[in-house]
């Protein structure tokens, strides 16, 4: 019998991207890692259905407001892939994507008093 | 005035402002231990992909298939502060040459700290050199690995030659109390800034 070389890693069951079929640019709107996602469908077995597992998933999380940052920790896949789900899903009015947080939040007197105020409370 | 647009916005639409803090440092320095000290969720490794984009390449050709495999973990935590406002807290990659990551996290960020290990001092320059040059605010928080205290803040803040304006403190990053003044101090210093103070 031949010698075989060491058997090949298997990290994952797909390539990242063969969820997105290849594609690593989202459409739609800009997805930072702080965007929060949210499912607009309240009834999940009405068209359109998310087409894989890992679409699916993103609605079922989304039905309590999710970052993007956090989807990608809970699905484990990576950010870049979920960006191009959640496209995919923004695009055919599964979910909604908020609008970016404005630039100026880091530097509002008001909100960092709150934000102090409320890591002081915690 | 700013704020009260973004409160008014916030409540129109029910969602919460996202604030968002980064906890840098060298490898291992206790960024995840930091994060899941008080973090509401237990904290996640998310991962991120160096693309094309990240290299500032339009088109990569062969090279792009094989960048596309190298992955980055960061640490998330979350922290709900009222039904308006949601804190975010990133850990960086603990390997410095990750800065298109780093850039990501610390745009729109409130501020940062930089965990230090006392036993390592030199892991956490590159970080310190970041966020000085950038003119984030930043809190240099040295990590008790032990519980005890072995340098003095003051022998750690001339090792590190930062400005009066950057507060040392020492933070066991298992302990919540520890890391919530740790950020008090953090949003105080963004604060100031903010203010004309510092």
């Amino acid at each position: 019998m031949t010698a075989r070389g060491p058997e090949p890693r298997l990290p994952r069951v797909v390539r990242p991207y063969v969820l997105t079929g290849g594609r690593t640019r989202p459409t739609g709107p800009t997805l930072a890692l702080d965007t929060t996602i949210r499912t607009t469908v309240t009834d999940v077995t009405a068209p359109p259905r998310p087409d894989t597992p890992e679409a699916a998933r993103i609605v079922e999380l989304c039905h309590t407001p999710t970052s993007l940052a956090e989807l990608a920790g809970r699905i484990t896949i990576p950010v870049g892939v979920v960006r191009v789900l959640v496209g995919d899903l923004a695009a055919n009015g599964t979910i909604t994507v908020d609008p970016p947080t404005p630039p100026g939040v880091a530097t509002d007197v008001a909100l960092l008093e709150k934000l102090l105020d409320g890591i002081r409370a915690l | 005035m700013a704020s009260a647009l973004f409160e008014a916005r916030a409540r129109a639409q029910r969602a919460p402002v996202s604030m968002k803090i980064v906890v840098a440092g060298g490898f291992a320095v206790g960024k995840t231990t930091f994060v899941g000290s008080i973090s509401e969720i237990e904290p996640l490794r998310t991962e991120a992909e160096m693309t094309v984009e990240s290299l500032g390449l339009d088109h990569a050709g062969p090279l792009a298939d094989a960048k596309r495999g190298t992955t980055v973990a960061m640490d998330f935590g979350r922290i709900t502060i009222d039904p308006t406002m949601v804190l975010y807290l990133f850990g960086t990659p603990g390997q410095d040459r990750f800065w298109f990551l780093w850039d990501e996290l610390v745009r729109g960020a409130v501020g940062a700290v930089v965990l230090v290990d006392t036993r390592r001092l030199d892991d956490c320059f590159p970080a310190v050199d970041y966020f000085e040059h950038l003119g984030v605010p930043f809190v240099v928080a040295v990590n008790l690995f032990d519980g005890v205290a072995t340098h003095h803040p003051r022998n750690v803040r001339e090792a590190l030659s930062v400005p009066a304006n950057v507060p040392v403190v020492l933070c066991d990053a298992r302990r919540r109390s520890h890391v919530q003044e740790t950020l008090v101090l953090l949003v105080e210093a963004a604060l100031r800034r903010v203010n004309g103070a510092a």
